[in-house]
């Protein structure tokens, strides 16, 4: 039994800001995150003892690297401590949480700071969609492609249809919840923007096709965003829950987790689960794993999903992933407001990406934080009314990186 | 009050008209969007499926000319004002409306400024206590801030229905104020720009949007703002507030002569590119030349790509800024020293001062988060008590008294507790406002 890893809270920027506007540098992002994260938690920086920076691409969008060490540029207080950046594509959040949390089992540290940051708004869509196809196999499948993205999401779409069926209203519909959602999250993205799943449906010169299946309307967005988290060892837990008259028992761990990863290719992908029941077979084994080691039977023992939703089909792929439906069956979660908030099994309450935004490598934290916002109740005019118990997914490439928490009380 | 499902926009082709529609029929709303002709109405429809980015949501509008007015009004849960802001023009279409209306509609207005009182006046009592002011900025699809505003005679739970309503299904961010000329945000927020606008008489138009540009805590310069609100609407609003109301800036309300000057020529601003207003955007061939006003000439300059010298204490400022150092940049500008440096502190803390004491049981509203709510949600400006945040209650309050501007009694209240902070509002940025 590992030693458990708790989760004392953090903050998340306002993912409607675009901060080259603002003219602002990668590091006041950071800065932001981690000031307002040490605020919110009431947690002296002097406690701290280790930083973990997940981020995808800040030397293309930023021209800066070296992200860890600028966390100290943060708040003085950190001066000294061990840093370091992550990177997984739009997994790079999860895989900073999962450095940090491994570094707790293993007894090294007791309490990490863990920051997702990505700002995107500094280069024109075109730019931003040809960086972002660095997380593909860019010479294969990115290099001279307007878009790769979402045209290999497309692509997951298109096998979806082929093997099982994919109706295009679905898809709308998913994007309307989302939206929905996020109408209700006041650090959404989108918490302002017109949706419903008639225009979702529509192809006009306000919701063109970006590639295949993919509509403006499916898409996720190009999001500034940070997001901080604190995590703890039992022992500053327990130190954490007694000034603040705190049950430790009531402060959320990370229950769980799965971590697996596909070939880069999507082609290959595909080939390689041409006899499985499922299209994305690695990411339902991290779903598997991260349910085992939480002990938790099956995902109806969860009370909502943060799923990873940069587009439509993601999101599809998801709930037969997670066993809400038989492989092929997303269709029928969608169609029975399952997937709704009040629904049997909400997914992304928060608006997920399509509505909340994709900050990429503030995401994982992202859905993190949401996590224990809701099994806090926390989480506001999106809470789940009795959350106890949350999954993640968040996915780097095209199905290639998946990482699955199960974040808990 | 009764469910608001069926709306009327009267000047449905005006800025606020088919941004007002957008909003209601976003919310669900099934909106008739009334003109002078259904044509002109349909223009106010595509205005509003291009701020939502939706075709979809025309299927919600329908439109007609004011010859349906009656027929619209009389099944409409809701009849929502957006003509132009002329007060006999409204009363005139408010006279038609209460002798239309269903007995328990509402009717609002969307004016920035005019008297609510005046417009209710000779209305019917049913028609009086159904009325108020739903004051949105524009475009009302992203600037969230709404004044509402009763008069004398208006139903106070009504009044508190439609302050939730915004809220909960129109996504506002609503504020109560009295029914005082240019009401909150524009009083406030005016007496900032045209002060800027009298300086610019003095120092020029491109010192004056540098030196109280974004980096102290606005999205936009002042003056490229009233370029963009129009010179025309700048007029009516500070008009309005000078020939109304005697405060301690009553003089920061007048008009510049050369504004007023100019504005008889034609130049409005954005709204008339070829005359333009502080800047004037020529485009010759595929080139855009970039002029700007000379105040003192009237005569309209080449740009240059740097206009200004560089000042100091701004430089740095905005450089700490750009990495996220807020709180450092306002000690900078708290400390710094110089004609530059008590010009923009005069413009900044006179706007604090002037913003603080609107709050009151005899002024513009009753606390200082309404107020602070209105600046950041409306104008998209830092909120008055984010800067007294950042400088500190002990500073802000000696800075004003050595620039002779009045000390609020919020800030009077908070020096009893000088360390904790006034801005509460959760889940907003403060960083936001602050420009690098």
């Amino acid at each position: 039994m590992a030693a458990p890893v708790y989760v004392l809270g953090g903050y998340q920027t306002d993912f409607a800001r675009n901060w080259s506007k603002e003219n602002k540098h990668i590091v006041a992002m950071l800065l932001e995150a981690v000031t307002g994260g040490l605020e919110a938690t009431d947690i002296a920086p002097t406690d701290v003892e280790v930083a973990h920076v997940g981020n995808f691409a800040a030397e293309l969008y930023c021209m800066q690297g070296h992200l860890g060490s600028m966390v100290l540029e943060a708040e003085p207080r950190l001066s000294g401590i061990p840093t370091s950046r992550h990177e997984a594509a739009c997994a790079s959040g999860s895989i900073a949480i999962l450095a940090a949390s491994a570094e707790i089992e293993a007894g090294r540290y007791d309490l990490s700071l863990v920051v997702g940051v990505e700002q995107m708004k500094t280069v024109d869509p075109k730019t931003g969609g040809d960086y972002l196809g660095t997380a593909a196999w860019y010479e294969r499948e990115a290099e001279g492609i307007e878009f790769p993205f979402p045209k290999l999401f497309g692509r997951l779409g298109d096998e979806y249809d082929k093997r099982f069926g994919l109706k295009e209203e679905h898809l709308a519909h998913i994007s309307a919840v989302n939206y929905s959602n996020a109408k209700r999250n006041p650090l959404a993205q989108t918490r302002n923007w017109y949706m419903t799943e008639e225009h979702a449906c529509s192809t006009d010169k306000f919701n063109n096709v970006i590639g295949g299946r993919i509509k403006v309307s499916d898409c996720s967005q190009v999001t500034d965003g940070a997001v901080s988290l604190f995590l703890a060892s039992e022992k500053a837990a327990a130190a954490y829950a007694k000034r603040r008259g705190l049950e430790l028992s009531k402060i959320p761990r990370l229950l769980g987790w799965g971590h697996h990863t596909a070939p880069i290719e999507f082609d290959a992908k595909v080939a390689e689960s041409r006899d499985n029941p499922y299209v994305l077979p690695h990411t339902r084994q991290a779903i598997l794993d991260a349910f085992r080691r939480a002990g938790v039977a099956d995902v109806w023992k969860v009370n909502a999903i943060e799923t990873h939703d940069c587009f439509t089909t993601s999101e599809y792929m998801a709930i037969d992933h997670f066993g809400l439906t038989k492989p092929g069956e997303s269709w029928k979660a969608v169609e029975d407001g399952t997937i709704e908030l009040g629904g049997k099994m909400p997914i992304n309450p928060s608006g997920g990406l399509i509505g909340a935004g994709h900050p990429v490598g503030a995401t994982g934290t992202r859905q993190v934080l949401d996590a224990y916002r809701q099994v806090t109740a926390q989480a506001g005019d999106y809470q789940v009314e009795g959350a106890s118990r949350i999954a993640t997914l968040n996915i780097g490439g095209s199905g290639t990186t998946s990482v699955c928490f199960v974040i808990g009380v | 009050m009764n469910e608001i499902n069926n709306v009327v926009v009267l000047g449905a082709n005006g800025a606020m008209g088919g941004g007002s529609g957008e909003v209601f029929a976003a919310g669900g709303c099934r909106v008739t969007m009334l003109a002078r002709t259904a044509e002109k109405a349909a223009e106010g429809v595509a205005m509003a499926q291009g701020l939502a980015k939706s075709e979809r949501i025309g299927d919600l509008m329908t439109t007609g000319s004011y010859d349906d007015l009656a027929a619209a009004v009389s099944k409409a849960d809701l009849v929502f004002e957006a003509l132009a802001e002329d007060l006999e023009l409204k009363k005139k279409f408010f006279a038609e409306v209460d002798r239309h209306r269903r007995p328990d509609s509402l009717v609002a207005t969307v004016s920035s400024g005019l008297s609510i009182t005046e417009m209710a006046r000779d209305r019917s009592d049913g028609f009086r206590r159904h009325f108020l002011g739903i004051h949105l900025f524009n475009p009302p699809n992203v600037i969230v801030g709404t004044e509402v505003i009763p008069h004398a005679g208006t139903d106070p739970d009504l009044v508190r229905e439609v302050v939730e309503l915004l809220e909960s299904r129109f996504g506002r961010v609503a504020i109560l104020t009295d029914d005082k000329p240019a009401f909150a945000g524009n009083r406030v927020g005016f007496k900032v720009l045209n002060e800027a606008a009298l300086l610019a008489e003095e120092h020029g138009v491109a010192f004056t949007d540098y030196l109280i540009g974004p980096y102290t805590g606005r999205a936009m310069p002042p003056l490229a703002t009233v370029d963009l609100v129009g010179w025309d609407v700048h007029k009516a609003i500070v008009d309005n507030v000078h020939a109304n109301t005697a405060d301690e800036a009553h003089q920061q309300f007048a008009m510049p002569r050369y504004m007023n000057d100019l504005l008889q020529r034609g130049h409005m601003g954005n709204k008339t590119p070829q005359l333009g207003g502080f800047y004037r955007r020529v485009k010759d061939g595929k080139q855009t030349r970039n002029m700007v006003l000379d105040p003192k000439s009237g005569e309209y300059r080449e740009a240059t790509a740097s206009p200004v010298a560089p000042v100091p204490f701004v430089e740095q400022i905005k450089r700490l800024n750009h990495v996220g150092k807020y709180k450092e940049a306002f000690r900078v500008f708290a400390a710094a020293e110089g004609d530059e440096a008590h010009l923009a502190k005069r413009v900044i803390l006179g706007y604090i001062s002037y913003a603080l004491n609107r709050v009151g049981e005899t002024e513009v509203v009753r606390s200082a988060r309404d107020v602070d709510r209105i600046m950041g949600f409306g104008f998209n400006w830092a909120p008055p008590t984010v800067l007294v945040d950042l400088m500190g209650v002990e500073t802000t309050t000696r800075l004003l008294k050595k620039n002779g501007l009045p000390v609020p009694a919020v800030l009077k209240q908070a020096a009893q507790r000088p360390t904790a902070r006034l801005f509460r509002e959760p889940n907003v940025n403060i960083g936001r406002f602050f420009a690098g």
